[in-house]
Formats: structure tokens, sequence, C-alpha cells
């Protein structure tokens, strides 16, 4: 029997490659999408409202096989098994590195943060603003009506806010501003500073068949109703149902095929029980298995016509490596103390933002170029983790812990740093990962930029809380470990010059035609917003720019 | 269905309807449900614990610790959430924590022979308190005893882990999450935005 030759095979079923799947499917093509890990079943992997005195040990995961090289919700107890044991990656000498990496279908989208802004013009044409670095070969104006689809497609709850660095959408009734918010809301509008509703993927109401969110605050430990966006309950039913999908779990991508003329003819993957290997050819391939895996697979897809990396003629695949410097500011609200709980923990992430109030007018005005967001939170959390701050013991002790319960305010920044020609991925030229797929090796620093943003931000989000009537209880010393953010972005940057950049402005690489790229690697940089939104709206289009070139033919 | 509170019992109840008359909008949208809904809890524990890590007198040590960290006054303490079974279950599966928590018991019993001539737990409640203080407080600390301040600060992190992720640590805080609204919670004190208004304080 002849081997099936498939129109598309997507790698990653995520923001991107689901997102890509569900456009092609829909179009018609026959796909067959590559997942590396097994599907999720809500009703079993999910948390599903289980009180943490139902666990073995109560959430915070078996300390024996907590991995203490990944942040902490990688081994939390109610999704055990969602997020890989193995890292993929080494680090080169001096650097620090995060990789937290969810295999399972649909990817991080499972358990994301739900914070869903648009980039705006100011972030596309930010080098012509401030003279750093290469602007986006988009404009604002053509990626609007896509974004507005996306919005659309997964429903976004918002406000109307009028910022030019953060252009409104289309938006669901918002999320309501609990008594801190409302607090913090006051404490800013007296610095000049936005505090406002988020745009947070959650559905305030029912939509597009989607039931209304229950507010029961357990989102980022997955959602059994499917009342957030993530790829299983938004993308891949429809995709299923076109009857043109043909689904692969446990089917780990090792690297694509090419033919004698250079162009991709298909996928090797290893299945993950049987570790036997396997090719399955198509027409077109679409890389989204997530910025870092994308360009492992590409570094790993060597022949002899590409003997650097599949579509690295330009040298520049693995280069630029972009990410959000997270750190946070905390304190607490002494107008708060011993009043009754208040269900703050409704989304279990943010509800109001501070979006980018720097460097609007003048591009150069701060010590620092382009901007950054702050994310506030607080109020009472399943977990008191207060506690360091109030000393001792006994009832006193137990007395202080109730009457704080409610006050509790944190800052955590989302600071993007610059492309640097420091800041890059390689093979590593020795480790090799348990499929014998040689590991990424990570070369990053923070940069002078991004440090200066820190300093800004902290002592703007200290002038926030001072202004509400707030105590400051600690800053961070450290930002936390690069990678935390999970936002990584910009190793395989679009661009119109094929001697500069990996794909050009439709995600399609430069040197292989039938090679689409559908996740955050080809991003130009980081922004002040988090990346899941502009995936999905820059994936749709590139999914329809590839159904357009198959059905021309090319 | 031991252990299990009401509102996830009404949620699993509402999940299963949902399921079988698939009127749940969500679900027919997900595109991997398996159909089964919420396992059974495993059964109540046995009334009497047996430790699987520490020695009978080390467990009642790190009961005794628990229950002054976090007493039973006038709501429930340590004693009564299970707290020394909980850090009992932790330390088992943790190398590191075994090490440090046996090592400060000894140290704790030692100390206390040096002061009162007695092990900790020969101590009157209050002698017990007195000598916790000077490992608790800034004010009373006393030079060359960072061993037992970390040895304590240690024990005071796990029983406040173990007390505030059980049932009746949650329901001293009130927790009010993991339940059902209708809409999202939003600040009840409509006229008093910087909240300089509001009732005098219950705790």
């Amino acid at each position: 029997m002849p081997q099936q030759i498939y129109d598309v095979i997507v790698i990653g079923t995520g923001a991107g490659g689901g997102m890509a799947i569900k456009t092609l499917c829909q179009a018609g093509l026959k796909v067959c999408a590559l997942n590396s890990g097994r599907r999720l079943d809500p009703q079993k992997d999910f948390r599903n409202h289980r009180m943490p005195w139902e666990m073995k040990y109560r959430g915070f995961g078996d300390p024996e096989t907590r991995i203490l090289s990944q942040p902490d919700f990688v081994n939390t107890e109610y999704v055990e098994g969602a997020w890989e044991q193995e890292l993929v990656h080494t680090t080169a000498p001096g650097t620090k590195w995060f990789w937290p990496r969810c295999s399972a279908v649909g990817g991080k989208t499972n358990f994301w943060g739900r914070s869903a802004p648009r980039f705006s013009e100011i972030d596309f044409q930010a080098a012509s603003r401030d003279g750093v670095d290469v602007d986006w070969p988009v404009t604002y104006q053509e990626m609007a009506p896509f974004y507005t689809r996306v919005e659309t497609m997964i429903g976004v709850a918002s406000t109307v806010q009028n910022r030019p660095s953060n252009p409104d959408g289309s938006y669901l009734p918002p999320m309501n501003f609990r008594c801190f918010d409302r607090i913090l809301e006051a404490g800013a509008r007296k610095l000049g500073i936005p505090y406002l509703p988020d745009r947070i993927a959650q559905l305030t109401v029912a939509h597009a068949g989607h039931p209304a969110c229950h507010f029961c605050g357990d989102c980022t430990s997955g959602c059994e109703v499917g009342a957030f966006f993530s790829a299983p309950w938004f993308l891949l039913p429809e995709a299923e149902a076109s009857g043109n999908l043909d689904l692969r779990t446990n089917a780990v991508a090792k690297n694509v095929l090419v033919d004698d003329e250079g162009k991709a003819s298909g996928v090797a993957y290893i299945d993950r029980a049987s570790r036997q290997e396997y090719e399955v050819r198509g027409r077109a391939v679409v890389v989204a298995a997530s910025c870092l895996e994308t360009t492992r697979i590409l570094l790993n897809s060597k022949s002899r016509r590409w003997p650097d990396g599949l579509a690295n003629s330009s040298g520049q695949l693995g280069r630029n490596l972009c990410d959000h410097l997270y750190a946070g500011i905390s304190g607490y609200l002494p107008q708060l103390l011993g009043q009754p709980s208040f269900p703050d923990n409704v989304s279990d992430s943010s509800i109001a933002w501070m979006p980018r109030w720097q460097n609007l007018d003048h591009p150069r005005k701060e010590k620092f170029v382009r901007g950054y967001a702050v994310y506030p939170d607080g109020g009472c959390w399943e977990f008191p983790a207060y506690y360091d701050a109030i000393e001792g013991f006994g009832s006193s002790f137990k007395r202080a812990m109730k009457r704080r319960y409610p006050t509790p305010i944190s800052f955590m920044t989302q600071i993007p740093t610059l492309a640097s020609r420091k800041n890059y991925v390689d093979l590593d030229p020795k480790a090799k990962d348990s499929f014998g797929i040689p590991k990424v090796r990570i070369h990053f620093h923070w940069g002078e930029n991004e440090l200066q943003m820190w300093q800004h931000a902290k002592h703007a989000c200290a002038e926030v809380l001072r202004a509400s009537g707030g105590v400051l209880e600690s800053v961070d010393e450290e930002p936390q470990t690069p990678g935390y953010s999970q936002h990584e972005i910009g190793t395989c940057r679009m661009g119109h010059d094929a001697k500069q950049f990996v794909t050009n402005r439709f995600g399609q690489t430069h040197d292989v035609a039938n090679l689409y790229l559908c996740d955050a690697s080809v991003f130009v940089n980081g922004t002040d917003k988090p990346p899941v939104l502009s995936i999905l709206t820059f994936s749709l289009r590139t999914s329809e720019y590839l159904v357009a070139q198959m059905r021309r033919g090319a | 269905m031991a252990g299990q509170n009401v509102e996830r019992r009404e949620i699993l109840r509402m999940l299963s309807l949902a399921a079988a008359a698939a009127t749940f909008p969500g679900f027919s949208k997900w595109s991997f449900a398996c159909g089964a809904i919420g396992e059974e809890l495993a059964p109540s524990k046995p009334a009497v614990y047996q430790p699987v890590f520490f020695t009978a007198a080390e467990y009642a040590l790190v009961e005794r610790l628990a229950a002054i960290i976090i007493p039973t006054d006038e709501t429930p303490g340590a004693d009564q959430a299970g707290v020394a079974e909980f850090i009992d279950v932790m330390t088992a599966r943790d190398p590191d924590l075994q090490h440090q928590l046996r090592a400060g018991g000894q140290w704790l019993d030692a100390h206390s022979q040096k002061l009162e001539g007695k092990p900790f737990l020969g101590l009157s409640s209050d002698r017990q308190v007195s000598l916790l203080e000077t490992l608790a407080y800034r004010e009373k600390f006393r030079a060359g005893e960072e061993s037992g301040r970390n040895y304590f600060a240690l024990m005071r992190e796990y029983t406040i882990m173990g007390f505030y992720t059980s049932e009746v640590g949650l329901k001293e805080l009130d927790f009010p999450g993991l339940r059902f609204y209708a809409e999202s919670p939003a600040c009840p004190h409509r006229d008093d935005p910087e909240h300089r208004h509001l009732p005098p304080p219950q705790f």
C-alpha cells in the first residue's frame, strides 16, 4: 500500500498549532497533526474543584518526584503528569533557564494565564520610533481584522480603554473589580498610572457555544467546562468534526524531512511508548511546537542541502531569543485588615492590569526604550503565602494570619527583553534526550534595557501601593529565572530580507517555500503584552496564506 | 464520600447531569472527554495514625510543636487539622527534610536539657513556650542558637503548610474560592472607592 501523502503536517496542537489545524482542516485540506504527549481528560487530569486536603500531599506534590529545576506549578499535584519531567535543554555557563513544557494535546493553552491584549502599531513600528533593532514586517492595520476574528472566536472580556499602545478590540463584559482593585485604582489615579480591567480570555458570559465562567478560581489547573480559551476546547473539536484531521498523539517530532530539492517532504517522529521511529509525508509542513522546540526541531533537521539546520541560510535560526522579565513587588492594604473574606481569587490570574504607560508620547523619555506592563493581584487567595511577614506562633499568630487574609497585594512586572546577539540557542554538541534527540543549549542574560525597566517598575509599584494607603513589604532581589514567563519569543524572526530573517511576513520560511512556522518564534521581539492572542492571530493569517498558496498550486 | 465538601459534590452532580443530558454546552465541545465523572475518594483514615518516618518520640515532638505553633483556642488548631500527619507524610518522601527535622529535634532536646535539665516534652507548657520564643521572636534571639532558629522556622513553615491546606484551616480563613458564582464577584462598597469607611474589623 503506498504511503498516504497528507496536504499538511502540523507539529504541535497548542495556540499556534491548534489554530493552524482548525483553519487548514476547515479549508478542506487533509492534515496530519503530531503531538508529543497524550490527550488530557478534563474529568481526570484537571483539578476539578478538589480541595487540598483531598490530595495526598495537599497539592504541593510528591516531594520525592518534584522537579526542583522547574517552577512550582510544574509540580502541582492537581494536574499530575500534564507537565514534562525531562529537560531537553542545557545551559551555557552563566545562563539560568526554566523551560516548563506541557506536551499534552493543547499544550500550555490548557493552563495559561489568559491575558489576551493585542499588539499595537507602537509595537510593530517600535524600531522606527526609537532606532533600536528592526520593525516588524507587518502593520497593525493589516493585523487588526485577524485580531478581531480571533477575539470573536475565543471570547475576551475587557473594556474600551483608548490607550495608544493597547488597541481596543471586540470584548465581552469585563470582570468586576474587587475591593483591593478599587483601592489600587484610586491610588494609581493620583499618580496618573492606568489601572484597568485586563483583556482576559475568560467567558464572563456564554459565548460561541461555550458556557460562562463559574468563577471558581481554578483556571490554571485546567477548566473542566471550557469557559476560557484552550485549543482542546475551542479549536480541535471543529477540526476533528471536519473529518480531515489525523491527530497522532505521543508522537515526538524529531526532524523535518526534505526531498532532493531541499523542500519539506514530511516529518520523522518517535513513538513515545515503543521508541520506534516513523515517517509521515506531506506537501507542506507547519512547525508550531512552541518557540524553543520549533527551533530545536529545525536545528536538528540537517541534511546535505541544509547542513546548519533547515531554513537557516541566514544563520539566524536560534538567534535573538527574547523573554519577559518577571519580578514581584508585594505588601498589603491595612484598610482591609480584619474584614470578612471575599471571593477575590475568581480567575486564578489577573483581572486588572497596569498597561504600558511609559515612553508613549516620546519614545526615549525614560532611561530605557519601549515599555512594560504590570499585573496587580491580591486579596483572599487559597494559600496564605504572606505568613513570612508575620512573626512568631500561638493564638496571636493565628489571629494575625486571619486578620491579614483579605489584605495582601502583589505586583508582577511583565518586562520585554530587547533582541540581543548574546541571547540565542544552538544544539548542544553532546547532550541528547531520552529519545536520542540532541538537546538545545541556551545562552541568555538580562540586558541593560530590561534591568532599567525593572528599576523603574519597582519604584512605580511601590508608589502605587503607597498612594493607595498600602504598606510595602518585599521587593524581589532578583528577577524570576529567565524562562519563567514561558513567553519565549524570536528565534525564527520574520522579516523581508532573506539574508537576515528566517521567515517572510507570512511565517513562510524564506529558504523552503512549503515550510511554515506558526508560533512565537517568528515574532521580531517581545512587547509589554503576553504572546498568546498574537500567536493565534498570526497563525490564522499564516494558515490562510498557506491555503491560498496551495490552491494556487504553489 | 469522606472529605468531600458540599461544593464539590454539587459540582460533580451538575457535571454528571450535564454530561448525561448533553445540555451543558461546554461538554460536547471537549474533543477528548472520556465520560467518567469524579472517582470515589480514598477511605477515611484509621483512628490511630502510625508514623511513616518519625519514631514515636519524634512524632510526639512534632505533634506538640505543631499544637503550640497553631493552637486550638476558640477555633480548631493544628492538632485537629492533621498537621503532624502531613509533616510525617512529606518528610517520609524528602531526605533533606528528614535530616533537618531529625537533627533539629535532637538540638531542641539537647538545648532544653542544658537550660532546664529535661527534654523538651518534659517541660511544662509555659516553659516550652518561653523556650520557643527565644527561637521565634527577633527581639528575644540569643547568640549561638542559629541552628535552633532554623529548625523552628522549618517546623513553623510545615505547620502552616499543613494547617492552611486542611479543612479546618481553610474554614478558619473562610476561604471563599472553588465555589460557583453566577457573575464575577464585585466590590460591594460602591460609594467608597478608597475604602475609608469600612465597618470596624471583625477579627
